[in-house]
């Protein structure tokens, strides 16, 4: 079965392409997260088991690749009266936990693992759609962990139009993602496309 | 549910738990070494970057070239003579606080970086440098530019680091007001991905009498960030529920960055090296 490991394997060239993926200026440096927008393709094209390691791999190094640097402990430098002494160290900034990311893509994977069954009659309109919505509820979810770690619930324009941004571009590259994994089924003999009992002609 | 899926579930889990229990350094180091990993691409994008850049910027006058280099070279010459009479008084300085036995504040070394790129994430603001931990660079060091401050170091690579932005959250500076008493802790807006976002400078007095235009500099409360490193200038002030804030416009342009000097504090030496600041100072 060549399928899987090809899958792994070309997940981790996205994050390699995604260094090459300039981001939108004039939406908050929108871009498209080829590796996330693999990962939620994938997850509908393969079976749970293979879309749970996807996800572990995708989670961990987009987490070692974007999270900010983890803070060092604040070593006793309590500073209650404010003057900066662990403020400039990172207290109370409150980084998001390295390998969140494995746990939202798990989640969302599983999620759309329930469209599995239209993908494989191969119908694309509702997956290319849900892996828009699934982007979207990625960036929202850990937009939503970072306002309740720090607290202040705020919501500027410039947060929605980058999420919105972000999830088009999400579903303008979903189909050929999903085109690149049909063929790659194809080649490998793995059955994603469910053609129900077809009477095939060898010719004699 | 399928055995194996069963099976699957309890191997992520098992993993989950153990990415979760990481400590801080191996956390760093799986992050240093993802970003090292992936630095020849992170180069090759960035020149990919440049030559499309070159490709559509206008062709350049010989004539305009000459011109510029001509004037540089008379700043270059006046900034000579600026460096030898600084030399000169940081010399008498050294003397006169020896003579009067004065604690000698840490020199720190600067380190000069280029800027590759921006990065594009989901909600840092974060860009790279092409100097890393083997070039002396070390987590949490301020980065500067002539202009002023321009954020701290973050993830390490030998040759490469990213730097957390002055408008990211989570880069915070003890910061006071020029011609006031006022101190309080400047930082970035959440998830303000704009390319020059405001700043806020909170817990102030309240009603305190702060004119729009002045200087914020870095009070170097913290340790982090040397004193009297220019933040920005106010826009307005604010009264808030408990406190005071003003709202701060960057002194850096953080859309034009070339390139910046990355500072590392030594321990202080008896007799100290004059060291050159290229970051505005307080007047």
């Amino acid at each position: 079965m060549l399928f899987h490991p090809i899958s792994i394997i070309l997940l981790l060239l996205t994050f390699m392409v995604q260094e090459f993926i300039p981001g939108l200026e004039i939406a908050q440096f929108a871009t498209l997260f080829l590796p996330a927008v693999f990962f939620f393709s994938a997850s509908v094209a393969a079976p749970f088991s293979m879309m749970l390691l996807l996800a572990f791999i995708t989670g961990f190094l987009w987490d070692a690749r974007h999270l900010p640097g983890v803070l060092e402990s604040l070593s006793g430098a309590e500073d209650v009266f404010g003057t900066g002494a662990d403020v400039e160290l990172g207290a109370g900034s409150h980084p998001l936990p390295f390998g969140l990311s494995i746990v939202l893509f798990g989640m969302l994977g599983t999620l759309l693992q329930g469209i599995r069954p239209l993908f494989k009659r191969g119908r694309l309109e509702l997956p290319v759609l849900m892996v828009g919505l699934a982007v979207f509820v990625w960036l929202i979810s850990q937009y939503l962990i970072i306002t309740f770690l720090r607290g202040s619930l705020q919501f500027p324009a410039g947060v929605w139009s980058k999420m919105i941004t972000d999830s088009l571009l999400a579903m303008l590259a979903a189909p050929l993602i999903f085109l690149l994994l049909y063929s790659l089924a194809r080649l490998s003999s793995y059955e994603i496309k469910y053609e129900g009992l077809r009477y095939r002609f060898d010719g004699r | 549910m399928k055995k194996l899926n069963i099976l699957a579930l309890l191997i992520f889990v098992a993993g989950l738990v153990a990415v979760f229990t990481f400590d801080t350094a191996t956390t760093r180091q799986i992050q240093s070494r993802v970003l090292s990993l992936l630095s020849p691409f992170i180069h090759s994008s960035a020149a990919m970057e440049q030559a499309a850049e070159s490709a559509v910027a206008p062709q350049i006058n010989p004539v305009e070239m000459k011109r510029e280099n001509d004037e540089q070279r008379v700043q270059l010459e006046r900034l000579r003579i600026i460096q030898q009479k600084y030399n000169q008084i940081i010399e008498e300085n050294a003397k006169l606080r020896q003579l009067i036995e004065f604690k000698q504040s840490a020199p720190f070394k600067m380190t000069a970086a280029k800027v590759i790129r921006r990065s594009s994430t989901t909600w840092w603001n974060s860009l790279i440098i092409d100097k890393g931990s083997l070039d002396g660079i070390g987590t949490d060091s301020p980065v500067i530019t002539s202009v002023g401050l321009v954020g701290k170091t973050s993830t390490l690579a030998p040759h490469m680091a990213k730097v957390i932005l002055l408008t990211d959250e989570m880069c915070r500076v003890s910061a006071k007001i020029e011609g006031t008493l006022e101190q309080g802790i400047l930082g970035g807006e959440r998830a303000a991905l704009e390319v020059r976002p405001e700043l806020h400078l909170r817990f102030l007095h309240r009603n305190s009498n702060i004119n729009a235009g002045a200087g914020v500099y870095s009070s170097g409360e913290g340790g982090v960030f040397p004193a009297d490193l220019l933040l920005g200038r106010v826009k307005r002030f604010e009264n808030r529920e408990i406190s005071g804030e003003a709202v701060i416009e960057p002194a850096v342009d953080f859309s034009t960055l070339d390139y910046v000097f990355v500072i590392e504090m030594q321990a202080a030496e008896p007799t100290p090296e004059p060291a050159a600041t290229p970051a505005r100072a307080k007047p």
